[in-house]
């Protein structure tokens, strides 16, 4: 039996972080892959659908606040390339979905309007709309769920 | 006289400050990255050289009314019985179409939840409703004043 016990190698205790790296370029080329510049920030709650189809990009945007928000009901207007700019009268989304339609007559506008917004609201858009020969429209909605 | 070797000095790349880097735009993507809605319900309007004449009583006629009450051809239904009776006149007629009305003072809720309801027809009794009209209010007064109704 030995009578001198070797002195024990102290380890110091760290965390492996050579991976860091890899795992953060990864993560920097997923945010940068799936950046989407968001042209109309309003917060609002939006209809739940079954059916969802995919809204085409650069699609002009027109937004309805809800009733509760600050001020009520605003409007919204975006090409879809730029962000929104709040409109005060319905002759003005005529005259900037024209603008829109004159410069591409097949544009795609988005209907965005919180599902508390009364339907008056929503009809002017759409009458707007479609005085202005607007082909196709997309009305914004979430995904349904089966517990709703 | 003698002359010192010259060091070999390995050229190389700094790359310590590349993960510092990376985080500072990983934190400016996850901050300005927003997950947006980008699904939703289509329709396209007719063109004014192929704009059929949809007249009441050739077509289904949906009201929505205020909390999202239904009406079919001016009888109250409820959410689930409105594609069966979609169904039926889709059988006498599979060229019906069906006209999307909305009261002013009804909820855009109201209206999307029948509206999704109607899309679903394919699914839910295998049938295709090939038209859904949407009429804005200046449209049916319009179509009112031409058939002379106050």
């Amino acid at each position: 039996m030995a009578l001198f016990r070797g002195r024990e190698r102290k380890t110091a205790a760290q965390i492996f972080t050579a991976s860091m790296a890899d795992i953060v370029f990864l993560l920097l080329v997923f945010f940068i892959l799936t950046y989407k510049v968001e042209v109309d920030r309003t917060k609002m709650n939006l209809p739940d659908t079954w059916v969802r189809i995919k809204v085409p990009e650069k699609a002009a945007v027109v937004s309805i606040a809800p009733p509760d928000s600050d001020p009520p009901l605003t409007i919204r207007v975006s090409t879809g390339e730029e962000m929104s700019l709040p409109v005060s009268t319905d002759e003005e989304v005529v005259t900037f979905a024209s603008t829109e339609v004159a410069r591409n007559p097949n544009k795609e506008f988005i209907i965005k309007a919180d599902d508390s917004v009364p339907y008056e609201r929503v009809d002017a858009v759409l009458d707007a709309l479609k005085q202005s020969k607007v082909k196709y429209i997309f009305l914004l909605s979430d995904q349904k769920t089966v517990d709703e | 006289m003698r002359i010192k070797k010259k060091k070999n000095v390995p050229s190389e790349i700094f790359t310590g400050s590349m993960a510092d880097i990376s985080f500072l735009l990983i934190i400016y993507f996850m901050i300005t990255s927003a997950f947006s809605a980008t699904r939703g319900l289509d329709f396209a309007l007719p063109e004014d050289t192929q704009t059929p004449e949809i007249k009441q009583e050739d077509s289904i006629d949906v009201h929505v009314m205020r909390g999202g009450v239904i009406e079919v051809d001016q009888k109250g239904v409820p959410i689930e019985g409105l594609l069966p009776y979609v169904a039926q006149k889709l059988k006498q007629n599979p060229d019906k179409p069906v006209i999307l009305r909305t009261d002013p003072d009804a909820t855009y809720g109201d209206m999307i939840l029948v509206f999704d309801e109607l899309r679903q027809a394919p699914d839910k009794i295998d049938m295709e409703i090939k038209t859904i009209s949407i009429p804005t209010r200046r449209e049916i007064e319009n179509l009112w004043s031409m058939l002379g109704i106050q």
